[in-house]
């Protein structure tokens, strides 16, 4: 009997989990978007980063009347930096929510096969935080908001070779976005005439790089270029710093996801680029409404693009007068064809439905923070 | 819905041919293997590397199994000399190097970025039927390897297997080959676990290394420890009370209209939940194993 108990309230979990609608008041009179973003995982600090830069959006949208008269619903949906959560996730807003579009992942690896699927589902997907160039490939419905790989790469370039240094040593994870940046920038930096004298992959989740890092210093470099996320970033510049090799220069990649998690001292004086964040008039009254609302400033330059994505999104559906996918994605053409004014600066579509000329920023850590140089 | 039914009952069938696979090593052997993904990743691989190739999907799957059966023989071998616990530790780092072996041969398994635009196994087919088919497959194959593997365990090499696990020198002064045993259980276990792989990467269009994080076997393993190891009713009741809670959490986010940020953490903390109430109230699982009793 007592087993009959546990089966039954298994199945009932189970039925629960599978059967139940979402909730009433959220599917009537709205109209619903999706996300999937690392909520959990290594990757969290930027999700919710990201996360709070898409509410900010959908409150302001809604504050302004929202879209076609109705409030704009936005679904958040967790990835756990997991390929297989996410495309659930993806499904989920797909086939249940019926979403016109859906904005995310973050990590190149699990952006791609998600946002596949959605193209092959016929929903827009809206890349915000991905820069493998194979975005690129994936077709009609998916747009990207940020800088893919190609043009980051050739932003560095042209910024280090500017500096004078001729002999660089890299060291990136290994990953998706950590080939990608390791190769094209050694190719741009060598079409240049300029030499990557080493180059290291790391394994993330070490509790010391100085092998690695040992391993570098013995090429002799100008300078190194570097990226890495948050904890594995910390140990990297305390331990370059321990080793002695901070006589020459240190770049970060992406230096925003760099630095978030390394104390001031070890960072004081570097210099790096990022993805061009929130910028002009218009960033400045974002960067006030985000700390206003969340009482804490941005942890990445990424949260800009979600709020970019979901106030475009919010235009397209006006302007294409309709919430079909069809509609977002004739919408999210016309209106990145004029050129959208976002945080993160003018958006505008080539024909494959990427940023034209995406913003980069030269960054420089003083006193705490980080400056434009 | 309807199609988010389907995709959640054709993924979770994939889940328990893998938990099934694992069954056979662990439950009915006691092996500790702590590197199972490491077959199902081979099934994906090969399934994808095949495709890539212009090979027809048959034979991907087909050389997915023989490669992952064969590793099932070195894993096996490998344990000669190894204490239980020293090997399964052997069994984790055999996974690891797969997965770098996956993240760096871009040549051969796309590096990082992984093997993309795997088609499905039904993509001729309209719309709905295409994905019921492939799910009825996944089904029906859950159905026909539970009852296979029940059988295997109630049969004469399930016992031999379970003399192994509780008692290995009784089993060896009955004239068991010890060695040969425990090869014969990876490798079955390995075969099924490496069908269910390449039934992954059908179904998920995609093959990378992510599905090859130690996190993904000790997911098959909580799948074991929740529903009851070593009986196959248990390992299924597992399979579903743990998709379940997945697939249950994005929804009551949306019910109960809590923040998404914290229904990661639910997902978390409630698998956690159930696999320590689980370890503390039943420690053989929902369903223990039911060993006959001499009769």
């Amino acid at each position: 009997m007592k087993k009959r108990n546990w089966l039954a309230a298994c199945a009932a979990v189970a039925l629960q989990g599978a059967l139940c609608t979402p909730w009433p008041a959220l599917a009537q009179a709205s109209i619903r978007i999706g996300a999937v973003l690392p909520l959990t995982g290594p990757s969290a600090t930027i999700g919710e980063d990201i996360r709070r830069g898409i509410m900010l959006g959908v409150d302001e949208v809604n504050a302004n009347g929202g879209v076609l008269g109705k409030k704009l619903a936005l679904i958040v949906e967790d990835s756990a930096n997991n390929p297989t959560t996410a495309l659930t996730a993806a499904r989920k807003l797909a086939t249940v929510d019926k979403v016109p579009a859906v904005i995310g992942e973050y990590s190149s690896s699990i952006t791609l096969p998600m946002a596949q699927y959605l193209v092959k589902e016929g929903v827009a997907h809206v890349n915000i935080g991905s820069s493998s160039t194979k975005v690129r490939a994936l077709g009609g419905a998916a747009y990207s908001l940020i800088g893919l790989e190609d043009a980051g790469n050739r932003h560095a370039v042209r910024d280090t070779y500017g500096m004078g240094w001729r002999k660089i040593a890299v060291i990136v994870p290994n990953n998706a976005f950590g080939q990608g940046v390791a190769e094209g920038f050694r190719h741009e930096f060598e079409k240049l005439g300029g030499k990557v004298l080493a180059q290291v992959l790391y394994a993330g989740g070490q509790s010391s790089y100085r092998r690695e890092l040992q391993q570098l210093a013995r090429s002799k470099p100008d300078a190194y270029l570097y990226s890495a996320y948050g904890q594995e970033s910390a140990v990297i510049n305390r331990e370059s710093k321990e080793l002695g090799l901070r006589q020459v220069p240190w770049y970060a990649y992406i230096m925003s996801m760099c630095v978030s998690d390394t104390p001031a001292e070890n960072v004081e004086g570097q210099i790096g680029m990022d993805v061009g964040a929130a910028k002009g008039e218009l960033g400045k009254a974002y960067e006030t409404a985000f700390r206003a609302r969340h009482k804490e400033g941005f942890k990445s330059a990424f949260n800009g693009y979600g709020y970019d994505a979901v106030r475009m999104l919010a235009a397209a559906l006006t302007q294409a007068k309709g919430s079909s996918s069809a509609d977002v994605q004739r919408g999210l053409k016309e209106v990145g064809a004029g050129g959208f004014a976002g945080v993160t600066g003018t958006i505008a579509f080539d024909a494959e439905g990427q940023r034209i000329d995406p913003p980069y920023d030269n960054l420089r850590y003083q006193g705490g923070r980080l400056v434009p140089r | 819905m309807f199609d988010f039914l389907t995709y959640l009952l054709t993924i979770g069938g994939i889940y328990a041919i893998m938990a099934l696979g694992l069954n056979i090593q662990a439950g009915y052997g006691g092996l500790l293997n702590f590197g199972h993904i490491a077959f199902a990743g081979i099934g994906a691989y090969a399934t994808g590397i095949a495709h890539a190739r212009g090979w027809p999907v048959p034979a991907g799957m087909a050389l997915g199994m023989a490669l992952a059966t064969a590793l099932g023989w070195c894993i096996g071998r490998l344990g000669r000399r190894l204490a239980a616990d020293y090997w399964g530790i052997a069994t984790l780092a055999v996974a690891e190097i797969l997965r770098t072996v996956a993240l760096n041969e871009d040549w051969l398994t796309g590096g990082a970025n992984g093997i993309s635009a795997i088609p499905g196994l039904f993509e001729n087919q309209p719309r709905p039927w295409n994905e019921l088919l492939f799910m009825a497959l996944v089904l029906g194959l859950v159905a026909l390897l539970a009852w296979l593997s029940a059988r295997l365990g109630d049969g004469r090499f399930g016992r031999a297997i379970r003399l192994m696990r509780e008692q290995p020198q009784l089993a060896a002064c009955m004239g068991y080959d010890l060695q040969s045993l425990k090869t014969r259980t990876v490798m079955s276990g390995a075969a099924v676990t490496a069908l269910a792989g390449s039934l992954y990467a059908l179904q998920m269009n995609f093959a990378g290394p992510e599905f090859l994080l130690a996190a993904e076997t000790f997911v098959l393993w909580t799948m074991l420890m929740v529903g009851g190891i070593g009986r196959t009713a248990g390992v299924l009741l597992g399979v579903v009370l743990l998709q379940a809670v997945h697939a249950f959490v994005p929804f009551a986010k949306d019910m109960l209209g809590f923040d998404s940020d914290r229904a990661g953490a639910l997902r978390l903390g409630m698998i956690g939940l159930i696999l320590l109430a689980c370890l503390l109230l039943r420690r053989e699982g929902l369903l223990p194993e039911k060993l006959r009793a001499s009769a």
